[in-house]
């Protein structure tokens, strides 16, 4: 028998036998059913997680570079630090400056992060991050000045007690008062409100990690202790026209002259870009979406096994129709194929049901986080390729038991 | 046996071998291995196919030699136990022999694998079974062309083939029909068809009337009548003397052994007599 005869042939018994059962067969296909739907929930909401990053990484200064101490993903403890870390020298002012005047690059300045209450009349809100910066803090980070002003120079040099603040938090501790020239205490010190601001959406900054303030750097480094080795960084823009690569070149070449670094000697700083934040954010998402494929493949594993159980019912009560194809010529190729056609029916029906149970509750999850996910159509593909997969993996023992009966027996069967 | 088949069998009663010719004598007792000569459809040579039943070796048939032409119309009787329906099995290619020789068509067929005999099946032999084995949910149609599916013949030509089929046992108002939708000796004629669409060497059937009322009977045995006289070799088992006795040969089985084989039956049956 021909192969395109063989799967009209057969894809017609499959949806017949379908038809006659249709609760059977709902209950069988169930399991793959779950299974692909959870795996297409779950990409959905990674995609969209992932184009999110994207997104806001890119609107919120493409080209920025951060030169740390060190680089790492989890938090150290910064009473036992390990000894390369020990080692390295923490980032200079004078850095950023020598830095600044690059031809590769428009600004360099020294910041830093701290994470501290925001207090009003005591009313005190929840403890957030904290730049120490400058006036030119939206044109490397993002967002905006709502309104008010940006610090003076005199400001920055003189480290002055003065505050941008997130305009939510305002909103949150003045209504509809003016807070402009209110005096507020971040982190247990007084700073006067002379501007607000409002962050470049991203809806990826937890709660506990939005920006609750701008003050001068001056201010921090004088009134709050950064911690040197993951507070404290430099804050790099590119000149326009220049590449993030060329200017991380030039800031690498200029760093280790400063730094007398010998050729063997491997970087005592880390420069982060785009690129590294995105490559972090791609393997911690690419681990949780291996963790939910590993849990629904076990849905899929137990929708395979209903399969198994169904297909060797459907052979042993189609017993006398195997005995009769094989007495009109069924080879046991012949057999085989039609049992395993069948399963992979089944099972491919089952996946098309569960790619659109997914994309329904995957887009509802994305609706309910404001994420815009879009739906790569190779997911689908490969989804329904799995189900069809399961079918035949999980149909070949049925298929092979049916194909190898024996016709005389097969035929005397009642 | 001569009760059942209600006439003596001379050739059994001299004590010679059961043959009932010469020439088929010498078909079978030519050398092992020889190819029979083209008129000889079907050659046994010391046919023997043992059961293992739980450590007992049943000896269904113990040396069964025969010879059937092309264009024989041969009845196959015998009591239960007597090894017709395993014989049946290993003419139809559907069982191997445990020894002995079975040629079909000049096709030493006995040694054969599972796969060849699946084409021999699908090439020259058309089935037709007691209980009619028609595929219930598929249409009279889809029947017909199953064989032509597992032959590799292409949709076009099967339809046209299988309808054809249809229309000589007159069923071409019926094609698109479902088998619970058609009376018994209706599903008789579509199995008929389906055995024939092939074209096979030989027309098997096993009992072909033991579920039909005896009108019907007569309706079925008019068919293969037809078809044996248009020069269709027809092998046919049955327990009935009167369903035997419209074929033109009388093979009788006892105990594994060919016991008689008679032409009178059929003479009988011809000049009206069964």
């Amino acid at each position: 028998m021909r192969l395109g005869d063989q799967l009209r042939e057969n894809v017609g018994i499959a949806l017949e036998t379908l038809r006659a059962s249709k609760l059977r067969s709902a209950l069988t296909v169930l399991g793959v059913v779950i299974g692909i739907a959870t795996v297409m929930a779950m990409a959905t909401l990674i995609n969209g997680v992932q184009q999110q990053i994207v997104r806001t990484i890119e609107s919120a200064g493409p080209t920025t570079i951060y030169m740390f101490k060190v680089f790492s993903q989890t938090p150290l403890n910064p009473d036992a630090l390990p000894a390369w870390v020990r080692i390295r020298p923490d980032v200079q002012p004078r850095e950023a400056e020598r830095l600044a005047r690059l031809p590769e690059i428009s600004y360099a300045s020294p910041w830093a992060i701290k994470v501290g209450r925001v207090e009003y009349n005591g009313v005190r809100l929840q403890p957030n991050r904290i730049y120490g910066a400058d006036d030119r803090f939206t044109e490397v980070i993002g967002g905006e000045l709502v309104i008010g002003r940006w610090f003076t120079r005199q400001e920055l040099l003189g480290g002055a007690n003065v505050v941008v603040l997130n305009e939510s938090y305002a909103r949150r501790l003045f209504g509809r008062e003016n807070p402009i020239d209110k005096v507020v205490r971040l982190g247990g010190r007084p700073a006067t409100i002379i501007g607000l601001y409002a962050p470049a959406a991203n809806i990826f900054d937890p709660p506990s990690a939005e920006t609750a303030a701008i003050i001068p750097f001056r201010m921090m480094d004088t009134q709050y202790d950064i911690n040197r080795t993951q507070e404290l960084f430099i804050a790099i823009k590119p000149r326009a026209g220049v590449t993030v690569e060329a200017a991380q070149e030039a800031v690498t070449i200029a760093m280790r002259e400063m730094r007398r670094l010998r050729p063997a000697d491997k970087n005592n700083f880390e420069l982060i870009t785009q690129a590294q934040i995105l490559d972090v954010f791609n393997r911690l998402t690419g681990a949780f979406f291996l963790v939910m494929v590993a849990l629904s493949s076990v849905g899929l594993l137990v929708g395979g096994i209903g399969v198994m159980a169904i297909m060797m019912v459907s052979v042993t009560s189609r017993t006398r129709e195997i005995g009769v194809r094989k007495a009109l010529g069924a080879s046991r190729r012949d057999i085989l194929l039609q049992f395993l056609i069948e399963a992979a029916t089944l099972t491919g029906i089952g996946g098309l049901l569960g790619v659109l149970t997914g994309l329904v509750v995957g887009r509802l999850v994305t609706l309910f986080v404001k994420v815009d996910a879009p739906v790569p159509l190779s997911y689908t593909l490969v989804a329904v390729g799995v189900s069809i997969g399961i079918g035949v993996t999980f149909g070949m023992i049925p298929a092979r038991r049916a194909a190898r009966m024996d016709p005389v027996e097969a035929l005397r069967y009642e | 046996m001569s009760e059942i088949l209600g006439v003596g069998s001379d050739l059994t009663t001299t004590g010679e071998h059961p043959m009932s010719t010469t020439a088929e004598r010498k078909a079978v007792v030519q050398e092992p291995g020889a190819t029979p000569g083209k008129e000889w459809v079907i050659v046994t040579r010391g046919l023997k196919r043992e059961y293992d039943m739980g450590g007992e070796v049943v000896r269904a048939l113990r040396g069964v030699d025969l010879a059937i032409r092309r264009n024989e119309y041969v009845a196959i009787m015998g009591p239960s136990g007597s090894g017709k329906s395993t014989l049946m099995n290993l003419i139809g290619c559907l069982d191997t022999p445990n020894g002995g020789e079975y040629w079909l068509n000049g096709m030493l067929v006995s040694t054969m694998s599972d796969d060849a005999l699946a084409r021999v099946r699908n090439k020259e032999i058309g089935f037709v079974f007691q209980t009619f084995n028609l595929l219930p949910r598929a249409t009279a149609l889809h029947n017909v062309e199953l064989p032509l599916v597992y032959a590799g013949i292409s949709s076009d030509e099967r339809k046209r083939r299988a309808k054809a089929a249809l229309a000589s046992v007159q069923l071409d108002n019926r094609m698109h029909h479902r088998p619970n939708e058609l009376s018994g000796g209706q599903r008789q004629r579509v199995a008929i068809a389906r055995a024939l669409v092939n074209e096979p060497s030989i027309l098997l059937a096993d009992e072909p009337t033991g579920n039909l009322d005896s009108a019907t009977s007569t309706e079925i045995m008019k068919v293969f009548e037809q078809l044996a006289s248009g020069g269709q070799t027809v092998i046919m088992v049955t327990h009935e003397p009167d369903i035997a006795a419209h074929a033109r040969r009388v093979v009788v089985l006892r105990d594994g052994l060919v016991a008689t084989d008679d032409r009178r039956a059929a003479f009988k049956a011809q000049m009206g007599l069964a």
